[in-house]
């Protein structure tokens, strides 16, 4: 045999049977270095599927979003949403602009979810995911079609395209093309099935399954021409070639030419700042998914943040350092073991380089084989990942790249941890070792003192952050938010009763349990139906500027419904027939709009008139980042959603005889109910999730760092043994020993305390920022953590500590 | 002050039993200075870490100071060793990272000496051993000579009955070899019992008495009426 590989095979015989004699240092080893790299992996899967979005379209440099920016006293708010002749104005005006489109997902014109079911079928389904788009939506982004004419599958008036997936629900097995589906029950209005798309994939920005056509649409007359309402996602192709920078600069020519004219002719007198403050701009469609954390968009799920993308990789690369530094620690703390053996080597004629090759062939083998655990790690912590970050990321083990990537950087990280602690142990002389006078490590610990307070500083921030999170959870959930949002069921869908949906009320009332209902589609729950107009003292449309806000549609029993407190005037009430034209209204719009006595004034929107009876208290209808902003409410039907106060706790049995109530006015379709305190909670699965990945991250902190201070303590014991020797000789007791090992780790940890405070401060209080509502942070989450921090610590020198003090004094006297 | 009778320490691997000490017996009083000598491997240093109280014999009976120990525990065995016993050692055994005062201090400390005393002893003993001018050096920066002059007055800070010295001048040229010999031998006509491990035939001149160990066995005792250097 070569004998080159003969002594590989001798450098790797060895390493494994090393490996296997320190069985507790091994495992540490390749745990703490296993887990770094399944940590990594994981954060590289999510981080590749962050930058994969919206990658899949033909045509994705010349796609863009169109954008508005609006400049509020200096407060710039980003909008996707434009006037219907936006798109056409685009293409007609600028021939750099190739096609347009537009969606429109809007819940108010009927889009966002409904009861769909076939033609030709009773039975309704519940559904989401439901935009108006245009054929050139479909032109533009090239969806890839099953079935139908991708040319014109929208092109005609009343036509539907619907996703692969609900092709197979609702026709499978056939070719759906000119069959109808009916939406809400509908039936004046059948959809003909214009063709069928591919799913749009989980790396796309845009996921819908129904795409109502928009050919032949007009939410109300004029609609189509007006550039006063603005509820149309816009896109555009430009032709190869355009420059999309050159282009934005002639955008403010539409402002002038459609914009101004139109406010003008709607009696607005003040219209010069308007060009100044409004601006248009070009986001390209693949930087939707990540940039867009600062535009508002209606309801996106697909939203990300390239912050986060950052974020993850630094934890990512920290993990992978810390972990790999650890590692080199390990190895240079059982030095004292090897270098008799690196001695004799030596004695016996060995030269450095092949020590060098040699402790290199271990560190490989290590690395090897924390690589093989780590990537059954990752596989098997996948689903917990997922999770954790919202995703539905899939192991790439069929993919060609995995296993030799894999291969190639356990050998370069193999190589780089091995590098130091190989010229390391091979430095030592052979006749100082063979006398007994090891060298022990260098007794300068800046170094690795500067990596435990690195570490724990990490540990400290994330668990401030964790407590921070689930506190500000806390406070949310228990906060005083204007209604009761207890023993509330939400029946939702009850629509498609049309006028039976009074009678179905009057059956529930019959229930023993139901203390009252309400029938109104406005709740105070995120992503319920909303709307946005101007109101106006009346009569003061010219003078002053007007106070935006909601306008509910509700009726006499909600008030009473969801708990909500009248602080003024009256509720509505059946007895008083003028309360057609009444509205309640919240204090914030009493606020801002300046009403000195808000009952009896009359107000008005361009349209309706109405007089305040009633105040309502504050209470919060969106998340609590935001504040609460003015709103009316006046007797009206929204027929979506229904209601139910319930006394009793009973809450299966209840669902049980609401169900059958239900089913004898609708038994084509299932119920869908949803309990209020669980839809608000629900409003903040992101803070939930966000709690989630902070305390996931610092659970891994604090075991990678206490990996290292591990590794450092058996360091430390090694290095002192004599000295705690000579000290135990003397009488010195064990707790003194103990004592004498732990304090100096502790300083070190409340370093990090000291440096971790105000950096997790400052951090935490960013994110409270977004909060409206939040609460202040105490010291007391820095006393906590500070003491956690000390606590694991503490345990985790222990081990090495109590071994020291329990040490026969002469044991570290005998290598003399 | 000390007496031991078939006192057995063996050493155990896996497969392989060593006795270290078989059934040794000796008595020491009050006084003396004994010399341990034998060859390599012969015992001395097991014997003496036992008679120190830093190892635990596996048999026999071992009585300090009228007191039988030989089943004591390391705290008790700790307890009696600082009051009652000083340590001198071939490599010195000097804590490198403390300065010549606080290596010297250290001992007091442990049995729990107020500050202000302990300066005042440490500077006594220290002025006694010729190098109070050193207190504030390191170990490192002294010759061997003074190094181990440093750990005589260690094992000497808290006026031991007994002083253990394992090869004491093994690491040191004559002239400072005889300097430290000159040492104990004032602390043994002060009082203190010395016990002391050589290969020095010439050390060994030093002592009243030699006790020759082979393999784990006393075989001889001379006794002498007077040394001469």
């Amino acid at each position: 045999m070569d004998y080159n590989l003969k002594m590989v095979r001798n450098y790797f015989k060895i390493a494994w049977r090393i490996l296997l004699k320190q069985k507790l240092y091994s495992s540490i080893k390749i745990g703490g270095f296993s887990l770094g790299i399944a940590a990594c992996l994981l954060i590289s899967l999510f981080i590749q599927d962050e930058l994969s979005y919206d990658q899949h379209y033909p045509n994705k440099n010349r796609l863009y979003r169109v954008i508005s920016e609006a400049n509020k006293s200096g407060k710039i708010t980003k909008g996707i949403s434009f006037p219907a002749p936006m798109a056409k104005a685009l293409k007609n005006d600028y021939p750099e602009i190739e096609q347009v489109g537009r969606f429109n997902p809007n819940e108010l014109f009927g889009a966002g979810s409904a009861e769909v079911r076939r033609g030709d079928k009773r039975e309704n389904f519940y559904e989401e995911k439901i935009t108006y788009a245009d054929q050139g939506m479909l032109d533009i982004l090239q969806v890839p079609m099953v079935y139908g004419d991708p040319k014109k599958a929208l092109a005609e008036p009343n036509t539907i395209v619907i996703s692969k997936t609900k092709a197979d629900k609702y026709f499978p097995n056939e070719n759906p093309v000119g069959k109808t589906l009916i939406l809400n029950n509908n039936e004046k209005k059948p959809y003909k099935i214009g063709g069928v798309m591919e799913d749009f994939p989980s790396t796309s920005h845009l996921d819908f399954d129904f795409l109502l056509t928009l050919t032949g649409v007009e939410f109300w007359p004029g609609e189509q021409g007006t550039w006063m309402a603005s509820n149309y996602a816009t896109y555009i192709m430009l032709r190869p070639g355009a420059d999309a920078a050159a282009l934005e600069k002639k955008f403010p020519l539409i402002i002038e030419k459609y914009v101004i004219p139109s406010l003008i002719e709607a009696g607005n007198v003040d219209v010069k700042d308007v060009a100044k403050q409004g601006k248009i701009v070009l986001q390209p469609i693949t930087d939707i998914h990540l940039n867009s954390a600062d535009i508002m968009e209606y309801g996106s799920n697909h939203q990300s943040d390239i912050r986060f993308v950052w974020l993850f990789g630094a934890i990512a690369a920290f993990i992978l350092i810390i972990a790999g530094i650890n590692f080199i620690n390990l190895s240079t703390a059982k030095s004292a073991n090897r270098a008799k053996e690196v001695g004799l080597r030596k004695v016996l004629g060995t030269y450095r380089s092949n020590l060098v090759q040699q402790f290199l062939a271990e560190s490989i083998l290590y690395s090897a084989i924390s690589f093989a655990v780590g990537l059954l790690l990752a596989w098997l912590l996948l689903p917990f990942f997922n999770t954790l970050a919202a995703k539905s990321l899939v192991f790439p083990w069929r993919e060609w790249w995995l296993l030799p990537t894999m291969a190639s950087a356990a050998l370069v990280i193999g190589f780089l941890a091995g590098l130091y602690p190989s010229f390391y142990l091979s430095s030592f002389k052979p006749i100082n070792v063979l006398k007994g006078n090891v060298s022990r490590g260098s007794k300068s610990a800046g170094t690795r003192s500067a990596l435990v307070v690195f570490q724990f500083t990490a540990s400290i921030i994330l668990i401030v952050g964790t407590f921070i999170i689930y506190r500000q959870m806390n406070f949310i959930l228990n906060k005083k938010i204007g209604f009761e949002k207890d023993q509330v069921l939400l029946i939702q869908g009850t629509h498609t009763l049309g006028d039976k949906v009074k009678t179905f009320k009057t059956e529930l009332l019959r229930l023993p349990e139901v203390k009252s209902v309400s029938i109104s589609d406005y709740l105070p729950i995120k992503g319920m139906k909303r709307n946005g107009n101007g109101f106006w003292k009346e009569g003061k449309h010219k003078e002053e500027s007007a106070t935006y806000g909601q306008m509910w549609r509700i009726d006499h029993d909600y008030i009473k419904t969801l708990g909500m407190k009248i602080v003024a005037g009256r509720d509505f009430s059946q007895e008083m027939a003028t309360d057609s034209g009444a509205a309640i209204v919240n204090q914030a719009l009493v606020k801002e709009m300046g009403l000195k006595n808000p009952i009896g004034a009359r107000i008005s929107n361009s349209w309706e008139h109405w007089t305040i009876v009633g105040v309502v208290e504050d209470f919060h209808f969106e998340s609590l980042k935001e504040n609460i902003r003015p709103m009316i409410m006046d007797l009206g039907h929204s027929p979506s959603v229904v209601a139910v106060k319930v006394k009793s706790a009973d809450m299966p049995e209840f669902v049980q005889s609401v169900s059958s109530v239900w089913k004898s006015f609708a038994p084509d379709q299932a119920i869908r109910y949803t309990f209020l305190d669980q839809s608000y909670a629900n409003m903040y699965a992101d803070v939930q999730r966000m709690g989630r990945i902070f305390s996931s991250f610092a659970i891994l902190a604090v075991i990678v760092a206490c990996l290292g201070l591990f590794a450092l303590s058996a360091f430390m014991v090694e290095q002192r043994s004599k000295e705690i020797s000579i000290r135990l000789v003397l009488g010195a007791s064990g707790y003194s020993i103990f004592r004498l090992l732990t304090q100096n780790f502790l300083k070190l940890v409340l370093i990090a305390l000291v440096i971790a405070a105000p950096v997790a401060w400052y951090l935490m209080q960013k994110w409270l920022e977004d909060y409206e509502y939040r609460i202040t942070i105490n010291l007391d989450v820095f006393l906590i953590a500070g003491i956690l921090a000390v606590v694991i610590a503490i345990l985790t020198i222990s081990y090495q500590s109590v071994r020291a003090a329990f040490m026969k004094p002469v044991d570290g006297l005998r290598a003399e | 002050m000390i007496k031991i009778e078939n006192l057995e320490k063996v050493y155990r691997t896996e497969e392989v039993e060593t006795k270290a000490l078989n059934k040794v017996s000796l008595e020491v009083n009050e006084g003396e200075f004994v010399a341990i000598m034998g060859p390599s491997g012969c015992g001395k240093s097991t014997l003496l870490n036992i008679l120190g109280l830093l190892d635990e014999p596996d048999g026999g009976s071992f009585k300090f100071l009228g007191t039988e120990i030989a089943k004591f525990n390391e705290r008790n065995r700790a307890d009696l060793r600082k009051r009652n016993i000083g340590f001198v050692f071939q490599s010195f055994n000097l804590i490198d990272e403390l300065t010549v005062f606080e290596n010297v201090e250290l001992p007091l400390i442990y049995l729990g000496v107020g500050a202000s005393e302990r300066k005042e002893k440490v500077e006594k003993v220290l002025e006694k051993m010729q190098i109070m001018h050193r207190r504030n050096h390191f170990p490192q920066q002294l010759s061997g000579g003074q190094q181990q002059r440093v750990a005589v007055a260690r094992a000497v800070i808290n006026n031991p009955k007994l002083i253990l010295a394992d090869e004491p001048t093994g690491n040191l040229d004559s002239a400072n070899g005889n300097e430290v010999m000159e040492l104990l031998t004032e602390l043994n006509e002060a009082g203190t019992t010395v016990i002391m491990v050589t290969h020095s035939e010439h050390d060994a001149r030093y002592a009243h008495r030699v006790i020759r160990l082979l393999d784990g066995e006393v075989v001889m005792e001379n006794v002498r009426e007077q040394f001469t250097v």
